[in-house]
């Protein structure tokens, strides 16, 4: 894809995922039935599970381009990684603000030692250093392998990251769509909104992606011809 | 094979004659391990609170921040002079170079680290109730696994303008596993529990230090190219 299309796609899926935000935070506060147990509380969960899905992806395919960027060398890897891990970033910031907003009500309490809080927000800082290293190096070619080395490491070690954090005793609740006994557990109109939202969210940050990607690119350009034009 | 041992050999004797003559890391770090250990002493009130119950954390988190301070430096004097660049045009693969770096700041380390564990002993007036082998063996697992990162990390830190600042960003979230596996370890054998109730915690730490051993290893290739 040239730029040009990358940026009518992005813009085009950008806009799709903006409006389908607006249906789907219209659906969760007017259309939805209220869960039982948890009352309207549990409303953020059609934003706060699309954000985790979404950051998961983000960070993944950063750490899965990191890979191929030291093996390949192809710059389109390191940007790929660059663009993922920066929506990455954003959608875990979602994840991990809502997650304590609800843990207040449902909870009691903002922030408890729980695995998959401590894990996600370890991650969260696993990229923080992704973009440090990127940013302090002051040679740009090195900052590219410094990045690409801590999102791999990341990756690697997440596994014993999480073993580790589920020593402690879990308070968070458990899948209710992909689950190992049977179907979903969720109710037929909380289903169709959960999956919608996830679809809307993945659209968007594959619009926001396409758009930083086609950016990145420019940006590039520049510095090439900039150096042509001094040389 | 015999060759590839002697090169990691080569490099982890360079590194402990040249900490050996300096001894600056190691008085850096066995200063600060003694001094925490005095403060956290006053600053925890014995009277009211169960020293053991509190030393396994205090104990791994001093071992850490020590650490930190002196891997942090592990390319310090290399980085004058260019002095490692005449390592990295040398045959010597690599990983290797990594291999013997980081074996020799795992010495360092270990040495800082019963010096930790003596510290927190004696201020503290505790009892290893354990088997202080396991005890022992624990801290070697965990100080490797630490080392492994703290050196990659430090030669990507060293290439970075914010330099050591940056190392506690990169290695803090990673770390997690072995203060858990540590602490836990440390604190039962603290209270004088049976080894069969660490063993699956110390062989955790082995696979952890063992995976950042051979990650490093293949990764650090990839920050000291040119």
């Amino acid at each position: 894809m040239s730029t040009l299309e990358l940026r009518r796609t992005g813009t085009m899926l950008t806009v799709l995922g903006l409006l389908g935000l607006v249906v789907v935070y219209w659906l969760s506060f007017f259309w939805v039935s209220t869960e039982a147990s948890q009352g309207v509380a549990q409303r953020i969960f059609y934003v706060h599970v699309p954000a985790a899905w979404t950051a998961f992806l983000g960070f993944g395919i950063a750490a899965l381009a990191s890979g191929m960027y030291l093996w390949l060398r192809d710059e389109r890897f390191d940007r790929t990684a660059l663009c993922a891990a920066e929506g990455g970033m954003i959608f875990a910031t979602i994840m991990i603000t809502t997650g304590p907003l609800w843990g207040r009500i449902a909870w009691g309490t903002y922030w408890t030692r729980e695995p998959r809080l401590t894990l996600t927000l370890l991650m969260w800082f696993i990229f923080l250093g992704y973009f440090l290293v990127r940013r302090s190096s002051e040679n740009p070619e090195k900052g590219k392998r410094y990045a690409a080395v801590t999102a791999i490491m990341g990756a690697l070690l997440i596994p014993f990251i999480h073993v580790s954090v589920l020593w402690f005793r879990s308070l968070h609740p458990q899948p209710v769509v992909l689950r190992t006994d049977g179907g979903p557990a969720l109710p037929g109109d909380m289903l169709t909104l959960l999956l919608t939202s996830l679809a809307v969210f993945t659209m968007l940050f594959v619009g926001l992606f396409m758009l930083r990607y086609a950016l990145e690119g420019l940006r590039n350009d520049i510095t090439l011809r900039a150096r042509k034009a001094v040389s | 094979m015999s060759l590839y041992l002697q090169q990691i050999k080569v490099i982890f004797w360079k590194d402990l004659l040249l900490e050996f003559r300096t001894k600056e890391r190691l008085i850096a770090m066995a200063a600060f391990a003694v001094l925490t250990g005095i403060l956290f002493n006053y600053t925890l009130d014995t009277t009211r609170l169960q020293p053991q119950d509190v030393a396994a954390g205090l104990i791994w988190m001093t071992i850490v921040f020590g650490g930190l301070l002196g891997v942090g430096r592990t390319f310090h004097l290399e980085n004058q002079d260019g002095a490692f660049q005449g390592i990295l045009m040398s045959p010597t693969p690599r990983d290797a170079v990594f291999i013997g770096k980081t074996l020799a700041n795992f010495l360092l380390l270990y040495v800082i680290a019963l010096l930790v564990l003596w510290v927190f002993t004696f201020l503290f007036a505790l009892e290893i109730g354990g088997s202080i082998w396991a005890l022992l063996l624990a801290l070697a697992l965990g100080s490797l696994a630490f080392v492994a990162l703290g050196t990659l990390f430090a030669a990507v830190s060293s290439g970075t303008h914010m330099g050591e600042t940056l190392l506690p960003i990169l290695v803090f979230p990673l770390l997690l596993p072995v203060v858990i596996w540590g602490g836990v370890v440390t604190g039962r054998l603290l209270a004088g529990r049976p080894v069969s109730e660490v063993v699956g915690s110390i062989r955790l730490l082995g696979a952890f230090a063992l995976v950042a051993m051979a990650a490093g290893a293949l990764l650090f290739r990839f920050v000291v190219e040119d």
